[in-house]
């Protein structure tokens, strides 16, 4: 008993203030599309979506922009897990399937104009089926 | 009347508690819903402040990060002044600390994102400017003018399946 609250104090100790924040639950929910860079795709400083932009989505991703799932109406979740890993910063998980299309379960956080996802299980990953680069070929620069 | 301008620049600053100020040095993109601001505020991962799922030293650079401004407000800082590269590295020495960051608050109605321009901790002082990804990531692989097309991790991935994503989908050759 004593030891078990010694390793919880120093476990607290150890985390720092944040360790005292209850864990909170969010929406469970199923979301669908395809996975992009956030900051391409959404300020539209270059055509950020599929396969023309998947080398820089690549490159974002590991870069540790954070990615975002992007849904047929254009709502960008933002994905702070994936699964069993806890890290979003090039996440290895995330940036192998960069512009693929999925469908995941989780839990949605919404805060000060963006849904946050946890994503639980990548219950659907169809791969690449945007194919956008007919039409812009690799974006940015050309090659 | 010189009284009441310097009330009103003072004000102006200030902003309402907690509120975004307009910055001085943020450089404009042009972004569509583009707005200069300095935000005051905590350094908090994201996922231990939204979830409650906290780990040491804000993760340590393997999550995301923002802050939660005076009013409760929580902007998560999507990119730095680094092309193709986040704020992490810029941010997360100051993990629960009080900063000033300055950037673009981009207010898409798809998504709000923040593009942190500079830091600081002492707001007399100027800002550091958010490009420690590029000194971090030189101390790992070396110089290279375009870091994105150096990363050993990258380039594998690119590699495997073509910059495309599609294994055997490869661009036409240029004219």
């Amino acid at each position: 008993m004593r030891k078990s609250m010694f390793a919880a104090v120093a476990l607290a100790a150890l985390l720092g203030p944040a360790a005292a924040q209850a864990q909170t639950a969010g929406k469970r929910v199923q979301v669908t599309g395809e996975i992009v860079d956030t900051w391409c795709a959404v300020t539209g400083i270059m055509f950020g979506l599929g396969t023309a932009h998947h080398q820089c989505a690549v490159w974002c991703a590991v870069g540790g922009i954070p990615v975002a799932i992007r849904d047929k109406d254009g709502q960008f979740y933002m994905v702070l897990k994936i699964e069993d890993e806890d890290i979003s910063v090039a996440s290895p998980k995330i940036v192998k399937i960069q512009s693929h299309e999925v469908t995941v379960d989780g839990e949605l956080f919404e805060r000060d104009g963006v849904k946050y996802l946890l994503v639980d299980k990548v219950a659907d990953d169809k791969g690449i089926v945007n194919l956008t680069h007919d039409e812009h070929g690799v974006v940015p620069f050309g090659e | 009347m010189r009284g009441s301008r310097t009330l009103c620049l003072v004000l102006t600053l200030l902003g309402p508690t907690g509120a975004p100020v307009a910055a001085r040095g943020a450089e404009p993109w042009n972004i569509p819903h583009e707005k200069p601001v300095t935000l005051k505020g905590r350094v908090v991962d994201a996922l231990c402040h939204l979830k409650g799922r906290c780990a040491p030293d804000c993760g340590a650079g393997k999550r995301q990060l923002g802050l939660v401004l005076a009013n409760g407000a929580f902007r998560l800082a999507a990119k730095s002044n680094i092309d193709f590269a986040g704020a992490i590295p810029d941010l997360i020495g100051y993990c629960g600390r009080e900063i000033e960051a300055d950037g673009l608050l981009i207010e898409n109605p798809a998504i709000t994102l923040f593009f942190v321009q500079g830091v600081r901790v002492d707001p007399q002082s100027p800002f550091i400017p958010a490009d420690r990804f590029r000194s971090q990531w030189e101390a790992r692989h070396g110089k290279a003018d375009e870091w994105w097309r150096a990363d050993p991790e990258a380039n594998r991935l690119i590699s495997e399946n073509g910059p495309f994503g599609i294994r055997g989908l490869a661009p036409k050759p240029r004219p």
